[in-house]
């Protein structure tokens, strides 16, 4: 520990500024609030202040940031900033530190995010101990009122003069660099910072009933308890601000940026929200989370449950800035807490904790920057449907397994995530079965063969194509579910002797929908798979011979051991209730069931959360799933 | 071929056709995509053979709805520019008072020589392809959904209230500095630029889609607006959208 | 006698605001009828905004116009403050001269650049001339630029400014943003050399019409009046604001929807022209010589000058406008907003805020009951002081050109709206009649 007078320190930090080669950020005044903003002079700062109204992370992952520059058939580019200039940011609350650890073990899960932590590793941490504490403010709850580490220099206002721990190697050569008169801490500064230490842990006005250990189960309990989350909710105006506020949060969209030329332009991510209307909203205009009392739990559920389980942290710092943002007053975790802990005496109290097992693991970067590919076919099946076959550009190939998708880029209108309708089995190419809804899918409907488009993957856990091996396989379809189930049902086919039974039960609204009609025809000549077909109803003008009725009226008519068969299901989200009904009908076991899901899928990682389905991210925990693992999952189906 | 573009105004006040005129070096790069045949505004020629209609100002009269018919029938893409095509915007104020009345005060006897009903958007009499809302619209808006336009996607225009921008933009709230703001119901896109401006958000992008009106007017009076101001509020750009309602 | 028989219709007259009608028939070389018409939808402003509060009156009243919303929120302003008994700062004082500085550069290099220039190089619109002339349209699109930046540092924005507020400003520019302002000002200046030259070499095809009429604007013995002063007239002494009534006494005519107005002739004129023939010595140095190279010195009576009168006008607006920021800089800049002045206390009241806007002389007249709330409201604005005007000076000029081709005539006629840079929906949002 050190100990520098508030004058030197002054200093230190003018000299900082004066050092044209960093960046010198710090807590000013703004109105009657404080935010974070580039110090001009060390008389900017007011370091006593309660809380900024925006957390430091927005100098990390900000608020807009482009990822990739495109010129149009011609490339992809990653977009870094022009240099990375070093930051140093004074006045850092612990919190907030301990947010941001939060956010580095979050962006460098399973893949890591090179932007945030370019700018990470670029940075300079000089901490403050709290000295105002904001009357929303219940970090001492959550265990971040102090912090032990994760700051590159920690200052203690001691009266004229501020202690300093030195965190980090960094932090003490930029103190030996630039400031003056520094000198050791004697005990007296030990004991002193101890005493400020304690006093902060009493300064919060808010009240926590009960220990924060509890929540995750007490959540769980809560789950379904729709009257309580409909009355917390009720005046929820779905305004996104305290998630926009909040120093763990991190959801982001993407969006293409073309300018005037339509040739060139940009694809930038911008800070998005679990709590606005159209999160989970797809193309086909389905919303997974259309009402409030839905969107306004999942938060809770994302800070409380989820995260714990998958990191073993509750995900919230105690801040307080969604309590003080939320004009009509609903979004304090302090109080729907309480409110849930004193209500649970009627559901029988929590008393266990759960303690989660987890296993963070990295494996390189994410890439942000699409592949160019050629269409090389283009195939029109159905009014809606069209089948590209589409080859990687520079000799690449996808290597994918089946169940996977991609995410397929038009330049200058997006990024789509699409299913991978052929297998493997062929190498130098892969087919794309799109349907025409939204802006992307419009798009690549008008391309022709020869036209550039831009690829990333393959994402997603696939068909376990392995252990399913010698098993009766039985795939039910519905409409374009069979696009994905394709890419597994030819591997199937081209490795026939490798599994047992196997029966394709496909439905359909009307018989000119019917995907793929000339393969389906092939298949029904076979003898080593039983193909039947159903549409829900054929009109007048049209020829039909194969079963009426919808797919579930199949499944009475098929041959079924429950102890050989597994089902492979995907199809329209109404589907699979039904489905799965009838084959619990018929003992097929849970783990005998799989299915792929679809949400909407942004950056195909597990991190712009769009297409969470309560604890589980379907573009990296799926889209294939196991029955008995999501079952208990209540958005799942 | 670039697309043929129009531009027609009805009951407004320019405005906003003065922002697309505004757009300085951005004009000539958009007139490198677009041809523009006819914009009375700043051009003498005029043309029928059109493919978009970019249509300001509000229908006010039976006769305005005669030249929106023809504006639609000539066009195949008609875009509402500005609060009053858009939402009905200022000029619904009116609507909640007694039309006559209004009249015969304005103009006393000679009243029934000025032909005039309820303020109303232009989606009221022909269905409209694309929406640029605002008073005046936001020239980046506007860039965003003719681009979106001219590429064949659907223009990108939020479904989620100011608020958002106004927390990104790192704003302190409003509320906080003692002004009533109806950005928490009012739709985005406008980069919460009023307030930025160290003004109030006054609404004239429109509701959002499914604005929870109740809550903001409870939110209105908890900081100390009185029940009729919180209503008469509502009424100054919300006026024809709550009407539909 | 050629041509004695010529029919001119022209309908919704193009590079002009709003939507107005020409008609003249001459037979066997008579004139049977000369109308300049107004079909304009009226809003009925003025009964909007009765029963809103003295906090939106000006959001409301600046949505009357897009181009002159600067100058509408102003005159506005003052009227809710005069009502009231709000005063503002010495520094919000300078600060308001600055954004109709930034209004009249905004609106006049608008109209002389894309409404007139077009008729003088002989071409329908601006845009062939991105073609033919494109270093001078540049250069009209980067003053123009500059004095939108202006607008925006000032107001917030041109159209709609949120900046305006009852009391003063909701955000203070800083000085060093008002330096950088000053410096684009200073760099704008060897620009309008080049406009006003280009438009020195067309200046002979504005025709050398002229009819004695009244001029009526603000004056003040000490500047060249746009924020404050009193009402001045070129055929009477000038008057307090408060007395605009008397001057103005609007009336309706069957052939529009705005009203017409006279005074102590059958007409009278407001606008740049009628400010340059009432304040033309108080003008800035470098104006005053723009005026000259043109030959323009008061009293002019040819409307078609008044688009020159506005060239001068820019001039002067820059140079005025360095000035005030130097005058600033020497007292210091307090950046603390005016929202929420404690010193507003509502009150009963009735008060007349009239300032010059690009077109000519605005009022606003409001009343208010003793909760704030508006309970009458009457706006004289500038165009539809000129709509007689521009019919008597039509009634005198068709005859002077009936023997020209129709195409000519049609052409001259549209240059005479023009000239006089009408907002015709602003006109039509008028007065009670008495």
């Amino acid at each position: 520990m050190r100990v520098i007078s508030k004058e030197n320190f002054a200093q230190f930090v003018n000299s900082l500024i004066k050092d044209g080669s960093l960046n010198v950020v710090g807590v000013k005044a703004k109105g009657d609030k404080f935010a974070f903003g580039p110090l001009e002079s060390a008389s900017e700062l007011r370091m006593d202040y309660d809380v900024t109204l925006l957390p430091p992370k927005k100098y990390f992952f900000p608020q807009r940031e482009t990822l990739v520059t495109y010129n149009v058939g011609k490339s992809f580019s990653a977009k870094s900033p022009s240099e990375i200039k070093p930051m140093v940011l004074v006045g850092v609350h612990p919190y907030d530190i301990v947010a941001l650890l939060h956010m580095d073990e979050i962006f460098s899960e399973t893949k890591s995010d090179p932007y945030y932590f370019e700018k990470r590793k670029a940075s300079i941490i000089i901490g403050v101990n709290i000295q105002k504490m904001s009357k929303w403010c219940f970090a001492p709850y959550m265990g971040s009122a102090t912090v032990e580490y994760g700051y590159d220099l920690m200052l203690t206002d001691v009266g004229n003069r501020y202690v300093i721990n030195i965190g980090s190697e960094k932090g003490e050569k930029l103190l030996d660099k630039y400031a003056k008169n520094v000198t050791d801490a004697l005990a007296r500064d030990t004991q002193l910072v101890g005493q400020k230490k304690r006093e902060v842990m009493m300064m919060s006005q808010q009240k926590l009933d009960f220990p924060t250990e509890l929540i995750p189960e007490m959540l769980t309990k809560f789950y379904t308890e729709s009257s309580f989350w409909e009355k917390h909710s009720e005046k929820c105006l779905a305004c996104g601000s305290c998630v926009l506020v909040c120093p763990t949060c991190y959801c982001f969209d993407v969006k293409d940026n073309p300018d005037l030329s339509l040739e060139q332009g940009e694809r930038v991510r911008i800070w998005d929200g679990c709590l606005l209307e159209d999160f989970a909203k797809v193309a086909s205009g389905e919303n997974f989370r259309a009402t409030r009392p839905t969107r306004y739990r999942h938060r809770y559920f994302k800070k409380g449950k989820y995260l714990y389980d998958r990191f073993g942290f509750i995900s919230c710092v105690g801040c307080g800035r969604c309590s003080s943002n939320c004009l009509p007053d609903i979004a304090s975790p302090v109080n729907l807490f309480n409110d849930m802990y004193h209500e649970s005496v009627n559901y029988g109290q929590v008393t266990t904790v759960s303690t989660p097992d987890i296993k963070i693991q990295t494996e390189g970067n994410i890439d942000y920057v699409p592949k160019l590919a050629t269409i090389i076919r283009k195939q029109p099946m159905t009014a809606m449907e069209t089948l590209f076959e589409i080859k990687l550009d520079d000799g690449l190939v996808l290597g994918h397994k089946p169940g996977q998708f991609v995410e397929l880029s038009v330049f200058g209108i997006g990024e789509a995530p699409i299913s991978i309708s052929s297998p493997p089995t062929k190498k130098e190419t892969f087919e794309l079965c799109v349907r025409k809804l939204g802006n992307v899918t419009t798009k690549v409907h008008s391309l022709k063969i020869g036209d550039k488009v831009g690829i990333r993957g393959p994402f997603g856990t696939g068909f376990d194509t392995e252990s399913l091996k010698g098993k009766d396989l039985l795939f039910v379809a519905g409409g374009l579910g069979l696009a994905p189930l394709r890419s597994f049902f030819n591997y199937v086919l081209d490795n026939r002797k490798d599994y047992g039974q196997v029966t394709l039960l496909y439905g359909c609204k009307e018989p000119k929908e019917l995907l793929f009609a000339d393969e389906l025809l092939a298949l029904s000549k076979r003898s080593d798979v039983d193909f039947m077909p159903t549409v829900d109803r054929c009109p007048e003008t049209e020829a039909w011979t194969g079963n009426t009725g919808v797919i579930t009226t199949l499944i009475p008519q098929i041959k079924i051991d429950p102890e050989k068969t597994y089902a492979v299901i995907c199809g329209p989200p109404i589907m699979y209730k039904f489905v799965i009904a009838d084959l619990k009908k018929r003992s097929v076991p849970d783990d005998h069931i799989i299915m792929s899901l679809e949400r909407r899928m942004k950056c195909g990682v597990g991190k712009c959360g769009h297409c969470q389905i309560n604890q589980i991210y379907v573009c990296k925990d799926g889209p294939v799933f196991n029955y008995s693992k999501i079952k208990g999952v209540p958005e799942a189906l | 071929m670039k697309p043929k573009a129009a531009f027609f105004d009805f009951a407004g006040c320019e405005g906003d056709q003065l922002q697309i005129a505004n757009l300085e070096e951005d004009l000539l790069a958009l007139l490198g995509q677009i041809e523009v045949v006819s914009f009375r505004e700043v051009m003498k020629e005029h043309s029928d053979n059109y493919d978009i209609a970019f249509v300001e100002g509000s229908c006010t009269r039976l006769q305005d709805e005669d030249r929106l018919r023809q504006i639609r029938k000539n066009a195949k893409i008609v875009v509402a520019i500005g609060s009053c095509a858009a939402i009905g915007g200022i000029n619904s104020l009116k609507n909640y008072k007694d039309l006559d009345a209004v009249k015969k005060t304005v103009y006393g006897e000679n009243a029934r020589l000025f032909d005039s009903y309820a303020a109303r958007a232009i989606d009221a009499v022909i269905p409209v392809d694309a929406y640029v809302y605002g008073c005046p619209i936001d020239r980046e808006d506007f860039l965003q959904v003719v681009k979106s336009l001219l590429l064949g996607k659907k223009p990108d225009t939020p479904t989620y209230p100011v608020c958002v921008e106004c927390k990104k933009n790192e704003n302190v709230c409003a509320f906080e500095r003692g002004q009533y703001c109806v950005g928490p119901v009012t739709r985005a896109g406008c980069n919460s630029c009023c307030v930025n401006e160290g003004t109030i958000c006054w609404g004239c992008r429109g509701l959002v889609d499914n604005p929870n009106e109740n809550s903001h007017k409870e939110v209105l009076i908890k900081y100390g607006q009185t029940v009729d101001d919180a209503i008469n509020k509502f009424r100054l750009y919300f006026g024809w959208q709550e009407a539909k309602r | 006698m050629k041509n004695s028989n010529v029919e001119v219709n022209v309908h919704h007259v193009t590079r002009v605001e709003g939507h107005g009608n020409i008609s003249v028939k001459i037979k066997d070389g008579i004139v049977e009828r000369c109308e300049w018409s107004i079909p304009e939808a009226p809003r009925f402003f003025e009964a909007m905004v009765v029963g809103r509060s003295w906090y939106e009156l000006h959001h409301v009243t600046s949505r009357i116009c897009g181009i002159c919303s600067i100058g509408h929120t102003l005159a506005s302003l003052k009227a809710t403050e005069s009502a009231l008994g709000v005063t503002i700062s010495d520094q919000d004082l300078k600060l308001r001269k600055l954004a109709l500085h930034a209004e009249n550069l905004q609106s006049h290099i608008l109209h002389l650049g894309f409404l007139v220039l077009p008729d003088l190089m002989g071409v329908g619109s601006v845009i062939p001339l991105a073609s033919t002339n494109l270093a001078e349209v540049k250069i009209v699109l980067k003053l123009h630029r500059t004095a939108n930046e202006m607008s925006n540092l000032i107001c917030g924005r041109t159209t709609h400014p949120q900046r305006l507020i009852p009391g003063g400003f909701s955000k203070i520019p800083s000085m060093k943003e008002l330096a950088a302002l000053r410096d684009k000002l200073q760099d704008s200046i060897p620009n309008l050399q080049t406009v006003a030259e280009l438009f020195k070499s067309l200046s002979h095809k504005l025709p050398n019409f002229k009819r004695e009429t009244e001029f009526i604007a603000l004056t003040d013995s000490n500047e060249y009046a746009l924020y404050d002063g009193k009402l001045g007239s070129s055929d009477t002494a000038s008057a307090p604001v408060k007395d605009y009534l008397a001057y103005t006494n609007e009336y309706i005519v069957p052939q529009s929807t705005a009203k017409w107005a006279k005074h102590v002739r059958d007409s009278y004129m407001v606008g740049a022209l009628a400010r340059f023939n009432l304040n033309h010595d108080r003008l800035s140095p470098m104006a005053k010589k723009t005026a000259a190279t043109f030959n323009l010195s008061p009293v002019c009576y040819n409307p078609f000058m008044n688009s020159i009168a506005q060239l001068v006008e820019v001039v002067h607006s820059v140079e005025d406008s360095i000035r005030l920021i130097n005058e600033l800089e020497a007292t210091g800049l307090n950046t603390q907003p005016d929202y929420n002045k404690p010193e507003i206390k509502v009150k009963a009241g009735t008060g007349v805020g009239a300032v010059e806007v690009p077109r000519g002389i605005l009022f606003h007249d409001y009343t208010y009951n003793d909760k704030g709330v508006c309970t009458k409201a009457n706006c004289i604005i500038p165009t539809n002081q000129n709509h007689a005007n521009i019919q008597l000076d039509m009634n005198a000029l068709v005859p002077q050109i009936a023997e020209k081709p129709q195409k000519e005539i049609e052409l001259t006629l549209e240059m005479l709206v023009r000239a006089y840079d009408p907002c015709i929906s602003c006109s039509t949002h008028v007065t009670k009649i008495n």
